[in-house]
């Protein structure tokens, strides 16, 4: 990877970020049961602080701070149909059983993928991100224990999200 | 597409409620909640209950801002996703608060009078204004008097609790007063905006507020909202960067009762 590809993944990740932040904000007052309202509350921010440190690291990559990049067309599709799911249980079945795990996935290639000693900064920012997007994935595990709420069949979903080979648009 | 419309109450173009747990009977007057004579269990109880519910009301407000304001200033919407945490937070330790002192969720009526009026306005520094400096900085000085009133009658658990919770709000009502004045130098209209969100509280709460001797749901007199005006936490708003006119203005409001004198009052006792 070159700088600007470097830049390019980075903005990407900082879009999708960005756009879970937004998602998670949109679901909390139209989810009814506090405790998930609780849940995320805590990944908003967990989200925003991951977008923050991805956009000053763009400033870092020739581009300017905050630089955020659309991600392809399919990609950014999954993001907008799992942002309108209906119900509580869809919406965290798509968060968390799909979009994060496949979001670590792509964190995980990009950090097999890039120079770890050029790219340093950046290597450190994605293993900040990675261990709370699985602390994320194991509240939402705990709170569907806790209050009763089940996963639903997102087959579909699953199989759209793991077909794409690069959220980065070309 | 699930979206939270709008009603009208009295007159006034309001935001429906959020969504809420069954358990929750949601009402739209002070005089619909279960307040209850001061010093019972009951009262501490429902007090913390009303706080949890409150805080879930922030929460929600915070996170609509983040929604509807995509264009905000990425720092400014790094604030409102910091409050999102702690107003959730807020909500855990007063949850786990309320089941120690025996309660449970539900156990009373709760409103949500300040997403009614904050989520109806359409612009970020309209919300800022209401939500953070008036509700929020109106919360410093009642949390204040309640985590001393809790002090005294013996229960230290909910003080800390309460306490803890007044010093985040510092910050969200710093950061709305840097924010507000910032936005209103770079657009004047921003003045205007405020003016019209701070005449729309005035006004909504002229026509909810309780009237002298009114009774509540459990049967309480209740006073007069403009005899219960709380007494100012001075200290809290000058670490929240309200200016001295402002925290005079607030106290001229107040009939001019801070906490700083009710500090001294009790020391000489």
């Amino acid at each position: 990877m070159n700088v600007k590809q470097r830049a390019d993944a980075v903005g990407t990740f900082r879009y999708i970020e960005v756009q879970l932040m937004e998602t998670a904000a949109y679901w909390t007052p139209i989810t009814p049961q506090m405790e998930v309202k609780v849940m995320l509350g805590r990944h908003i921010w967990d989200f925003a602080q991951h977008a923050d440190w991805l956009g000053k690291r763009t400033f870092e990559l020739r581009q300017a701070e905050h630089y955020t990049r659309r991600p392809g067309d399919d990609y950014h599709q999954l993001l907008e149909q799992m942002k309108q799911a209906e119900g509580v249980e869809e919406r965290l079945t798509l968060l968390y059983d799909i979009t994060i795990p496949g979001l670590i996935r792509r964190y995980e290639r990009y950090l097999e993928e890039t120079d770890r000693l050029l790219d340093g900064p950046t290597v450190l920012v994605i293993e900040r991100i990675v261990p709370e997007l699985r602390r994320q994935i194991s509240d939402a595990h705990a709170l569907r224990a806790e209050i009763g709420l089940k996963t639903t069949d997102a087959t579909d979903f699953r199989n759209r999200e793991a077909a794409i080979a690069s959220v980065v648009a070309a | 597409m699930s979206t939270i419309g709008y009603v009208d109450v009295e007159g006034f173009r309001l935001r429906a409620d959020p969504a809420r747990d069954d358990c929750f009977k949601v009402v739209l007057r002070d005089a619909d909640m279960h307040e209850y004579p001061e010093g019972t269990e009951l009262a501490a109880r429902e007090t913390v209950h009303r706080h949890m519910s409150n805080e879930i009301t922030s929460l929600d407000i915070a996170a609509q801002c983040l929604v509807e304001f995509p264009d905000a200033p990425w720092e400014l919407r790094l604030e409102l996703a910091r409050q999102c945490w702690d107003e959730a937070r807020h909500v855990q330790v007063l949850y786990r608060r309320l089941l120690e002192m025996g309660g449970h969720k539900g156990e009373f009526p709760i409103a949500t009078f300040e997403w009614m009026i904050t989520s109806a306005l359409d612009s970020i520094v309209a919300r800022l204004a209401t939500q953070n400096r008036t509700f929020e900085a109106g919360a410093m000085d009642v949390v204040k008097s309640l985590a001393r009133g809790f002090r005294s009658g013996g229960d230290e658990e909910t003080s800390a609790v309460l306490e803890g919770i007044l010093a985040d709000e510092i910050q969200h009502v710093r950061f709305a007063n840097r924010w507000i004045k910032r936005l209103a130098q770079q657009d004047r209209r921003s003045l205007m905006q405020m003016a019209k969100a701070v005449r729309l509280i005035a006004d909504v709460n002229g026509k909810l507020a309780v009237r002298k001797g009114e009774v509540n749901a459990v049967g309480k007199e209740l006073t007069a909202a403009e005899e219960n005006v709380p007494a100012v936490n001075i200290e809290d708003r000058k670490l929240a960067e309200f200016s001295d006119e402002e925290i005079h203005e607030i106290l001229r409001q107040a009939g001019f009762r801070s906490l700083v004198e009710d500090d001294r009052a009790e020391a000489s006792v």
